[in-house]
């Protein structure tokens, strides 16, 4: 039973194409049909019920796996070989829901290019640049191109390239150099000397920022670095400000979030945190 | 030291009493001990924040960072379901930003449930719960898009943010909202201190639905939650009294080291 439910979702060799999209087709089909029979037949009371024991049965393997012993070399327990496969599951069903998020952007964006909202030619660039981007990623993954490139690539693969290497990531590596201004612009709110706390915090700043610089360590540089006073230089007094002062705080910070997390997670897992599905009392 | 996986017995002896003390805590809550929880000025500016937007009558922005589902942003969801009960009951819009697609439907039935609960499920308008993109830069121009056009008086950022958190406040700010962000990891707290009126900070993200709510289930959560972290950080001095009394000569000898040194 184990190895024939193992062969199932562990895919331990090249599957034969045609059998692979069959049983790709039938297993969408099974969960489409799964996923309506719930919505009709399930009441709100009864999906609340259904999505308190999935969380509970996936937080209790999970947890299982991880504090059950565990032998050998790699560490394994009686769960171990489930991980993969339960976690492709979950990735599955997240693939599910990339049709939704295409769902919501078309229908914000067709309601703008519908009523002619101010704009609506950035909705209408939004749906020309989807469609490009899926018909030419798609048409240049098909075309099964192998390394080293052809000196004239074909045409699908040359308009994917100007897409994507030409257009997107440009303007994602421009919109996070923005970032830099942010910063600054961020930075002189925050070092503005208001309080006795808002320079303190300059201070240190200060020392810091010089610390990590050439011309830091240049200004401190008479100090002989073999003396007592050697603290005193920037980069070590930086150094010390980072090691001593700065990570036990964001250590502090970090165990209060685990616990929080721990106790968050206990919540979730026993369907006792308020919200859509997981409390009675919402 | 290779990474750890699966738990020691220490982990697992430390899971199951930090885990029985939350569980206690909330046990006993529910039996009616009342329990008090400090003022958290992040969480107490929320009902503020949606009364401006109520008296400016402009819309909200409710961000939930780049994540999908996970603790980080069901914590979220709590909030933003409380969020929404306020705006529902003083009429004011709220428009949620999503960057997950998995995260959508639920925040999509969040929001639904939260109107009706508050009476007025005529109020809900699906298109006001948008899934912007996947990407983290696009998510933040798109976001950024939605502040400008629709003119929102607050932003609420309640999730897990990176780089495009620094974008999205400085860009609230210059338009003139009102801003409350949380976010549990410490190197995005900064940026959000820098530029947004109120933060929740570090474990305090935690402590939401319950500050908020009051009920005695999560109430009880939040004060172990509080007993779990006295329990740690007596380990913490045990550990420093332990590593410092066997230092020196003795240090081989010293088991805890020993421990820590092998990773076991």
């Amino acid at each position: 039973m184990r190895e024939a439910l193992q062969s199932l979702f562990l895919l331990r060799q090249a599957p034969n194409p045609t059998a692979l999209a069959i049983c790709l087709g039938l297993a969408l089909a099974a969960s489409v049909l799964l996923l309506y029979a719930l919505h009709r037949l399930l009441g709100p009371r009864g999906r609340r019920w259904l999505i308190a024991l999935v969380t509970f049965v996936g937080g209790l393997f999970f947890g299982l796996e991880w504090f059950y012993p565990a032998r050998g070399h790699p560490s394994k327990n009686f769960l171990t070989d489930w991980i993969e496969p339960v976690s492709n599951m979950l990735t599955v069903v997240g693939a599910f829901t990339v049709g939704l998020g295409i769902y919501s952007l078309s229908q914000v964006h067709g309601r703008n290019v519908r009523l002619r909202r101010p704009g609506w030619h950035n909705s209408l660039a939004f749906f020309i640049a989807m469609v490009a981007m899926f018909v030419f990623g798609l048409w240049e993954h098909y075309l099964h191109l192998r390394e080293p490139l052809p000196k004239l690539v074909p045409w699908p693969k040359g308009i994917y390239e100007i897409l994507f290497s030409g257009l997107f990531a440009p303007l994602q590596a421009a919109t996070f150099s923005l970032l830099a201004f942010y910063i600054a612009s961020a930075a002189y709110r925050a070092f503005r000397i208001r309080t006795a706390e808002a320079g303190l915090m300059m201070a240190a700043a200060f020392v810091v920022m010089l610390g990590q610089v050439p011309v830091g360590a240049w200004l401190t540089s008479a100090i002989p670095a073999a003396s007592g006073w050697s603290f005193f230089r920037l980069e070590k007094l930086g150094e010390w400000v980072l090691a001593w002062l700065n990570t036990p705080a964001q250590r502090a910070i970090t165990f209060g979030v685990a616990i929080g997390a721990l106790a968050m997670s206990l919540r979730v897992w026993l369907s006792l945190e308020r919200g859509t599905f997981f409390s009675e009392q919402s | 030291m290779g990474a750890l996986e699966h738990a020691n017995w220490f982990m697992t002896a430390l899971f199951c009493t930090m885990s029985g003390v939350i569980v206690a805590s909330v046990l006993l809550a529910q039996r009616g001990r009342a329990m008090f929880i400090r003022r958290i000025p992040g969480l107490a500016a929320i009902e503020e924040a949606v009364g401006r937007a109520t008296e400016m009558g402009r819309p909200m922005l409710f961000s939930t960072g780049l994540w999908g589902i996970d603790i980080v942003t069901l914590q979220a969801l709590a909030i933003l379901s409380y969020i929404v009960r306020l705006a529902a009951r003083q009429a004011t819009r709220l428009i949620v930003a999503t960057a997950s697609s998995s995260l959508l439907p639920v925040a999509e039935e969040s929001v639904r449930e939260a109107y009706t609960s508050a009476g007025r499920p005529e109020a809900h308008r699906p298109e006001d719960v948008r899934f912007v993109s996947e990407e983290q830069f696009s998510y933040a121009l798109g976001t950024i898009g939605i502040m400008a056009r629709e003119r929102t008086a607050t932003n609420f950022l309640f999730g897990a943010f990176f780089a495009e958190a620094l974008m999205l406040t400085e860009n609230g700010r210059v338009l003139g909202a009102l801003q409350v962000a949380g976010c549990p990891d410490p190197t995005q707290i900064p940026f959000f201190i820098a530029t947004c009126d109120y933060v929740v900070i570090g474990d305090e993200y935690y402590a939401a639905s319950a500050y908020l709510t009051r009920e005695p289930t999560l109430t009880g959560s939040l004060v172990g939650q509080d007993l779990a972290k006295a329990l740690l950080i007596g380990l913490i001095l045990a550990g420093i009294g332990l590593a410092t009394s066997y230092a020196g000569p003795a240090a081989p000898h010293n088991f805890l080291l020993n421990w820590l040194a092998q990773g076991r």
